[in-house]
């Protein structure tokens, strides 16, 4: 008889086996009861039977062990690896929205005193530097760290509004240093991109609040006849509040020179340092003057 | 002997079949062994991190609250978000060690009542000397709300790609309307007869009514600004509503340069304090 294709005829291989494994064994114990013939033929034939017994219940105990861990995983495993995935999954989510909030400019990390913000400055698209402070939340909330530089004037932002509102404490920073980064950003691009009209280096101070150039307007030009002079009062903005052209020119200014330096003047308050210098290397200065009036 | 010899056939045959059994116990399990491979995987991508279900629970549970921390912290609730990336190097900058890949990122979320969905494009670039990161291209979806002010603002942070003043100044606007909120509603509970808000406390009108003179009527209107940098600010007019005949009498025209005076009054006082003179003003008016 052949067990193999009882057990796949039965269509349920599992318990179909199982089911004719205990049919023989009840069998076999019938048959070990009855009559027997030779004594010793007989002892040997009894100590197979038992080696096989055993050897039979070992392979049983296994296959039962097995069989009880495969039914049990296949529900309430499959779920606790569903639900181990849907879990890794969210903790995925979490994870980048947490990254995503480095887009807003100001994101953070809890520590063990509180929570190390973390303020990313920009200028018009351009990703720029990013400070960190790190306060330690307690009554009254102080700060332990941070990598602000000194002449930001952190001790004043933070009088006005740390202990009494945070959030706006921290958005007033951000727009002090996005202030700064920006209006160091179109010093350095002047500097840079355009030192070829410039008479000299660039004067600034720190903060980037008051910048002085000599320059010229036109990209051939010999001479450098103005100077600007570009004051940012209010240190939260990237466009001067006070700006003054002079001319520089030897020779007696003709109505021509003035009617530049005024919308020189005009370009310097409306546009971007480098924006202006980039329209005076396309020669469109005439052309700004006329859109800017 | 045969029952005995037909025993052992038995158990041979039966040791047979536990055999196969056993076999084809085996089999599912290999069979699903790549499903199961996956998981594992998962978590060995962040081993320090990840230990058992436990530890993820606890991990999410951490990150959670990280998350709950900063939407409170920035007053910005980001809901959804999602990143792809793409590589733009050729073999040529390859060879210069230079790096350039666009990032495409996407982003939902709400800031109290206003909702947004911002996309946009960075494009970084990696040479020997430094990283640059642009963002090239900046769209702002928002819902249409009943802040007109903003629509204009929000193209302007479009145009200058300005994703940072965009959410900088969307906190500073969403600031203003709250504390117009509150104070519209605080001078609501505290002058009931007088005070009128027609359109509810978030408008931007507050309407003062002199009870005894029914003819009499200032309108505060506040609206909250976002200028070229993107910074908010208050401006506050007043309206006057007053009968012909009252004109009339007014020989100073007191009336008339009104809406001068209170400017001036909200540059000494502010405004809280300039507002509640006015109310009082047409309060007392009705004690007399």
């Amino acid at each position: 008889m052949d067990l193999a294709n009882t057990s796949s005829q039965e269509g349920e291989p599992k318990g179909g086996v199982l089911a004719h494994l205990e049919r023989l064994e009840a069998r076999s114990r019938k048959k070990f009861e009855e009559p027997q013939g030779t004594p010793a033929a007989e002892s040997a034939l009894r100590s197979k039977i038992l080696q096989l017994r055993r050897l039979r219940d070992q392979l049983r105990a296994a296959v039962e062990r097995h069989g009880a861990r495969v039914e049990a995983s296949a529900e309430p495993d499959q779920a606790l690896q569903d639900s181990e995935q849907a879990l890794e999954r969210k903790r995925e989510d979490v994870k980048a929205i947490l990254q995503a909030y480095r887009f807003t400019g100001l994101s953070g990390k809890l520590t063990s005193r509180g929570v190390c913000v973390c303020i990313q400055t920009a200028f018009q698209g351009n990703l720029l530097d990013s400070y960190f402070v790190d306060l330690v939340i307690q009554k009254p909330l102080r700060i332990h760290h941070h990598s602000v530089p000194v002449f930001i004037p952190l001790e004043e932002i933070a009088a006005k509004s740390l202990q009494t509102d945070l959030r706006h404490f921290l958005f007033s920073l951000c727009e002090h240093l996005n202030a700064y980064a920006g209006r160091k950003y179109q010093a350095d691009r002047l500097q840079s991109d355009f030192a070829a009209f410039l008479a000299g280096p660039l004067q600034r101070n720190a903060l980037c609040n008051l910048l002085s150039f000599t320059y010229k307007a036109e990209p051939g030009g010999q001479a450098f006849p103005f100077c600007a002079r570009l004051l940012y009062k209010d240190l939260t903005v990237t466009l001067p509040t006070d700006v003054s052209v002079t001319y520089e020119g030897t020779d007696t200014p003709s109505p021509s020179w003035e009617e530049q330096r005024a919308s020189h003047e005009h370009l310097l308050r409306t546009k971007p340092l480098h924006h202006v210098f980039a329209a005076f290397a396309r020669g469109e200065e005439r052309l700004e003057l006329r859109l800017a009036y | 002997m045969g029952s005995m010899e037909a025993e052992v056939h038995v158990l041979e045959a039966e040791i047979a079949a536990l055999k196969l059994l056993w076999e084809e116990l085996l089999a599912p399990a290999k069979l699903s062994a790549p499903v199961q491979k996956s998981f594992p995987e998962i978590c060995q991508s962040d081993p320090k991190e990840w230990k058992s279900s436990k530890d993820l629970r606890s991990n999410l549970g951490h990150l959670e609250s990280e998350l709950l921390f900063l939407s409170t912290l920035t007053d910005i609730n980001i809901i959804s978000y999602s990143k792809k990336t793409k590589n733009l190097t050729s073999t040529e900058m390859t060879e210069k060690s230079i790096k350039k890949v666009l990032q495409r990122h996407k982003l939902s979320g709400n800031c109290h009542m206003i909702t947004f969905q911002v996309e946009f494009q960075i494009l970084e670039v990696q040479n020997q000397e430094n990283l640059s990161s642009v963002i090239t291209d900046l769209n702002i979806i928002m819902e249409p709300t009943a802040y007109s002010e903003l629509s204009e603002f929000v193209s302007r942070a479009e145009e200058r790609r300005d994703l940072f003043m965009f959410f900088r100044s969307l906190h500073f606007f969403v600031e203003w309307c709250e504390y117009r909120k509150r104070t519209f509603k605080h001078f609501k509970e505290k002058y009931p007869e007088a005070v009128h808000l027609l359109e509810g406390a978030s408008s931007s009108y507050m309407g003062i009514q002199s009870t005894s003179q029914p003819g009499f009527e200032l309108v505060i209107v506040w609206r909250i600004q976002v200028d070229e940098e993107g910074k908010v600010l208050p401006k506050l007019d007043l309206l006057t509503k007053v009968p012909q005949q009252a004109l009339e009498l007014d020989k100073k025209g007191v009336i008339e340069t009104a809406p001068l005076s209170f400017r001036t009054l909200l540059g000494v006082l502010g405004i809280e304090v300039a507002v509640e003179s006015l109310i009082r003003l047409l309060c007392i008016e009705e004690n007399h």
